[in-house]
């Protein structure tokens, strides 16, 4: 009887394996949603987060989530900004529309909220920011020193803040080159800081204009911040292509004329020899009909 | 010269009809050649995809082919222009044997070209975008050029012939001797006729030869001027056209043989020709190896990362049976049956031309494809059965149609045309007796 029960109890529990392990495979995990603030020359703002989880230990980034974003306390219909999916990179980016304009206006100290539902594999998330709205500016004086200033929305008053990071460069290729060896720089208590520029024949454009940035980077109170102006401090870039010269790696058409030359020559050469020998078998034809 | 030796040679020479053997070789290739036809309506039929050709290896036996075609038609350059120019004369019963293979290798190297194509409706696209820089649109002029003057060169000594046969009306029935008549009725054997012809010899015979060798050049540099591992060598036009010096005096050696034992031509293939093809082909086949120590020696004292796994993949690796069998039997085992002297022999020359034909058939697939199985950057996230090549059932069959079909047009010239020029035996037999 006892064999029977034993018997009775690896068959239940074989045949509850598999629901078991399935259980094991629909818990979800985690999602982290992180929320950042961008503001573009004091004038356009977006938001971007970034979906992550951690599997097997590592933080991995989630892709085509689905996400909401609100501005406001609450995650309310109409503080909806907009919706997005995260991309190859766990990452999505909403550009914040002028219809928030009134909700933005209310307080110098601004919340935005991102929400996910999750789906089959992550547990929905929330993200949560908050920012202090403030302004970059950028300048330069004479002998190349570039000034630039952060100044902050404090109750009713834009409002000079001091101790904030900075990083001041050249733009290049999507990147950006410090101007010297300084890698940051931290405003003083009437938030500007100065740079000089200490880089010698930057290619510009055309006209040798150069972009200089001033950014302040995933700082807690104001988010990242970036401000530009164009200056003439680097030098004329002249556009030269070689794509319509006679080069061997040319398009068809364009082939250097001295291989032209060379290759007809020879072709026209050895076919002569060729149309000459066909006018002999004429000859020959000819000497045996006469 | 006697009428009567002349006629006997005359006998001996004319083209004969196919006997038993002859019926079912033609029928066998002709089996192989629709066996081909067929692969290649599946090929037009659902494309490319009916081949082992993917995104690494896309030039698979088509290009070996093609490749060995081009080398095999040097043959025509090297027996006729080459011994000609030379006044090297125990060659002349050879002439139209190289000639014929030279023609059509050639033809079927255009032919396995548009195979390879796929679309072979988009040909004409060649000649409306072809770049002048490319190396493709330089093998496209020169094939077509030399295959002209291989024909020019198969033709020019065959007018005399061709005068001779009209006079067999009854032995060469309605067709033939139509077409004799239409090709040659004009001869008269006029001094003036023999003059043209002669000097149209003599200028054919130097044109041939920097054609041919540009043929054999622009075809390596096809891969040489690509940046491959296996194929970055400025070896390589050298290397092609002492490769196709030696595959062509293989086939002419089989060529030799087969005719001499099936057209009863003893007497004019005899064993001296034989044994002095066989010294040639040595010969040749030292100077392709130098040139394969060369390729493969200085790369792999090198040994360069982007080289190695190509060059162990050949000396131990995934190719190294085919690579180790082609060397020996292309090179190595001719050169040890045809430098003694016995070796020599119609028999073992027979063998020994088997041998470098088959080996050098090989070395174009070694030359091809295991370098497009080794890029420079990894392969990654590919099937499996791109990391890899062996030819589909279609490319096999398409293959084997394409050396069938040469063989078919070599068997149909003989039957057709004297194999061996009946006016210029005469000619050499009779200038042999005042001498």
């Amino acid at each position: 009887m006892k064999k029977y029960n034993i018997i009775q109890l690896l068959i239940v529990a074989v045949l509850l394996m598999p629901s078991m392990l399935m259980a094991q495979d629909v818990d979800k995990n985690n999602l982290v949603l992180t929320l950042k603030y961008f503001n573009d020359n004091n004038k356009s703002h977006h938001l971007l987060v970034q979906a992550k989880s951690k599997i097997d230990g590592k933080f991995q980034q989630i892709a085509d989530m689905p996400v909401r974003f609100y501005i406001g306390l609450e995650p309310m219909v109409e503080n909806l900004l907009g919706k997005g999916v995260t991309n190859d990179k766990g990452e999505a980016l909403l550009v914040i529309p002028p219809q928030a304009q009134a909700e933005w206006l209310k307080s110098p100290i601004q919340n935005f909220i991102v929400l996910s539902d999750g789906n089959a594999k992550f547990e929905e998330g929330r993200g949560d920011l908050t920012i202090t709205k403030a302004k970059l500016k950028i300048d330069t004086v004479e002998g190349k020193i570039i000034t630039a200033s952060i100044i902050a929305l404090i109750d009713t008053v834009w409002t000079p803040v001091a101790s904030v990071d900075f990083v001041v460069g050249v733009k290049r290729l999507g990147g950006l080159l410090n101007v010297n060896e300084t890698q940051t720089y931290t405003s003083d208590s009437t938030g500007m800081i100065s740079a000089e520029y200490k880089r010698d024949s930057l290619p510009g454009d055309q006209k040798g204009n150069l972009v200089l940035v001033a950014s302040v980077i995933d700082n807690e109170l104001y988010g990242n911040l970036t401000t530009e102006i164009e200056v003439p401090w680097g030098s004329k870039s002249v556009y030269t292509t070689n794509f319509d010269h006679r080069t061997l790696f040319a398009r068809r058409g364009h082939s250097p004329i001295w291989l032209e030359m060379l290759a007809y020559t020879i072709v026209l050469a050895v076919w002569s020899v060729i149309i000459y020998l066909v006018f002999q078998i004429n000859k020959i034809k000819k000497l045996g009909i006469e | 010269m006697e009428k009567i030796a002349e006629n006997k040679i005359i006998e001996d020479l004319m083209p004969q009809q196919f006997g038993k053997k002859g019926m079912i070789w033609v029928i066998s290739l002709l089996v192989v050649c629709v066996f081909g036809f067929y692969a290649y309506c599946r090929q037009l039929y659902y494309g490319l995809e009916v081949t082992a050709l993917r995104d690494y290896v896309s030039w698979g036996i088509y290009i070996s082919n093609f490749v060995f075609f081009v080398a095999i038609s040097l043959v025509g350059s090297l027996i006729t222009a080459v011994l000609r120019l030379t006044n090297v004369h125990w060659s002349t019963p050879l002439t139209r044997i190289a000639e014929i293979i030279a023609v059509s290798a050639i033809a079927f190297a255009s032919l396995i070209i548009i195979v390879d194509m796929g679309r072979p409706d988009r040909f004409y696209n060649l000649f409306i975008h072809g770049r002048l820089q490319s190396p493709i649109i330089w093998d496209v002029i020169v094939i077509s050029t030399y295959l002209v003057i291989s024909l020019l060169l198969l033709y020019f000594p065959l007018l005399p012939d061709l005068k001779i046969m009209i006079q067999y009306k009854e032995r060469n029935g309605k067709w033939l001797q139509k077409l004799y008549v239409f090709l040659g009725s004009f001869w008269k054997d006029k001094p003036a006729q023999f003059k043209i012809t002669t000097k149209a010899i003599h200028i054919l015979s130097i044109t041939i030869i920097p054609v041919a060798f540009a043929i054999h050049t622009v075809t390596s540099w096809l891969f040489a001027t690509t940046y491959r591992p296996g194929w970055d060598s400025t070896n390589f036009g050298a290397y092609f056209i002492s490769g196709a010096f030696l595959v062509g005096a293989g086939s002419v050696l089989i060529a030799m043989y087969i005719f001499r034992t099936q057209y009863k031509l003893e007497k004019y293939i005899t064993s001296e020709h034989f044994n002095k093809m066989g010294k040639v082909v040595v010969l040749l086949a030292l100077i392709y190896l130098y040139f394969n120590i060369n390729e493969f020696l200085v790369p792999a004292f090198k040994m360069k990362k982007s080289e190695e796994e190509h060059l162990m993949g050949l000396f131990t690796g995934e190719f190294s049976y085919i690579f180790w069998f082609a060397i020996s039997a292309s090179m190595f085992l001719p050169i040890l049956i045809l430098v003694f002297k016995k070796g020599r022999t119609p028999k073992w020359a027979f063998v020994a031309g088997i041998l470098v034909v088959v080996g050098s058939w090989f070395k174009r697939y070694l030359i091809v494809t295991p370098t497009l199985l080794h890029p420079f950057l990894p392969m990654h996230d590919v099937p499996k059965n791109y990391m890899h090549y062996f030819p589909s059932w279609e490319e096999w069959a398409i293959a084997g149609g394409s050396l069938a079909g040469a063989l078919l047009v070599i068997t149909f010239f003989a039957r057709i045309f004297p194999i061996i020029p009946i006016h210029e035996t005469i000619t050499e037999t009779d200038t042999h007796e005042k001498v």
